[in-house]
């Protein structure tokens, strides 16, 4: 049992290095790949060019108003964004400019769901959470 | 001599006192500064926390949602910190002020703030420097130490 999961571990660290995710992260891109299958059969991989529309793309939101991930995250994911609702600066999104971003799979998936919540007024399903988490890292 | 020094330790302990206490905890200033100024538990009374923190799913029209175990710990140190809970000057006049029949969901429209800011115009605190009333870190360059004493405010143009 150890041993096996050693193994895993292992092949996850040789792909985290492939696409720029750490271990952990990879595994929670792997559990979405895995409901992605089982929700489309065809499902082949991730999009980042899926994630930039359903980043950009504006929705009516929770408030009930025109919202869309870049209102507070701006277009240029490098740069500081600003909160619509509080005026308070966002740290950048990109994991290039700001080192600490998608490290963390627990603040990844709060903020996913809360996200979600307030520019599509439901849950992101696993294909659109992972071609976002695609697009952002690829910016 | 020695009066002198007593008398120097007492002004500055009072110059120095703040009017609620800080936050001294990782996860509050973690999960309640991430989109706006970490507000003190001693600026609302227990039941006002209660309300707040049991409803972060749909908090003043945002998804703020915590797992439960975070929420169960943010909320356990924000009622032991509660104004109702402390001694700090600021929060004594809070809990004294704020009518035992109503739960304040904002510290921005109860007696206390209007009181202190009835000289401000509405406009102050909506220019784009400052945002909201909420953003009391835009002003009171002390907001985080907890000090509101109107020495260390300045108004952003
Ligand atoms: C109302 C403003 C707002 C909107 C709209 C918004 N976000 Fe965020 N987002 C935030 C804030 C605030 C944070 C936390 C910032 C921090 O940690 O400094 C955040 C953090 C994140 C993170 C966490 C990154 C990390 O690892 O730390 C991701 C991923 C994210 N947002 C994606 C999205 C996506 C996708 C959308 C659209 C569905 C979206 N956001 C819309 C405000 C917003
Ligand atoms: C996802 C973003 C988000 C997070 C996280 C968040 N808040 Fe808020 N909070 C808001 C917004 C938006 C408002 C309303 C701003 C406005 O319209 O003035 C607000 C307002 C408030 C107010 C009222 C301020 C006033 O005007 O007097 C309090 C009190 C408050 N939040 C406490 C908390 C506490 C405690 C936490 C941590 C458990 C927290 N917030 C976490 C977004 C957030
Ligand atoms: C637009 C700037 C601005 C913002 C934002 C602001 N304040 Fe103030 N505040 C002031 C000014 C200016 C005074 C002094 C008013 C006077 O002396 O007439 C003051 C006075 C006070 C006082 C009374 C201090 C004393 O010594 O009597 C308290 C308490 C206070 N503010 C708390 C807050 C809190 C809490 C917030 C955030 C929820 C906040 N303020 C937001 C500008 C601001």
């Amino acid at each position: 049992m150890m041993k096996k999961s050693f193994i895993v571990l292992f092949v996850f660290a040789i792909l985290a290095n492939a696409n720029g995710f750490n271990p952990q992260m990879q595994q929670y891109i792997n559990q979405l790949k895995t409901q992605a299958q089982k929700s489309k059969s065809n499902f082949v991989d991730f999009s980042a060019k899926r994630g930039e529309q359903i980043f950009v793309s504006e929705h009516i939101g929770k408030r009930g108003k025109n919202i869309s991930c870049s209102s507070c995250h701006s277009t240029n994911l490098r740069q500081i964004g600003k909160n619509v609702h509080t005026g308070k600066s966002i740290k950048p999104l990109s994991p290039l400019a700001n080192a600490k971003r998608l490290s963390r799979v627990k603040d990844v998936k709060k903020w996913l769901r809360r996200n979600f919540n307030d520019v599509y007024k439901r849950q992101g399903t696993a294909i659109e959470k992972g071609d976002v988490l695609y697009y952002i890292n690829s910016k | 001599m020695k009066y002198i020094y007593l008398v120097v330790i007492f002004i500055s302990g009072i110059l120095l006192a703040s009017d609620v206490k800080p936050i001294n905890n990782q996860l509050a200033l973690k999960e309640c500064g991430s989109c706006h100024f970490a507000y003190q538990p001693g600026l609302l009374p227990k039941r006002s926390w209660k309300k707040i923190i049991s409803n972060l799913g749909n908090h003043f029209g945002t998804d703020a949602s915590l797992d439960k175990k975070d929420e169960q710990m943010l909320l356990s140190y924000f009622i032991k910190n509660s104004s109702d809970n402390s001694n700090q000057y600021l929060s004594r006049v809070i809990t004294r002020y704020t009518r035992a029949d109503k739960t304040p969901m904002r510290i921005t429209t109860g007696v206390v703030f209007r009181r202190a800011h009835d000289e401000l115009r509405r406009s102050t605190f909506l220019r784009k420097s400052v945002g909201n009333p909420g953003n009391c870190i835009a002003c009171h360059r002390t907001a985080k130490r907890g000090l509101y004493n109107e020495d260390y405010v300045r108004i952003p143009r």
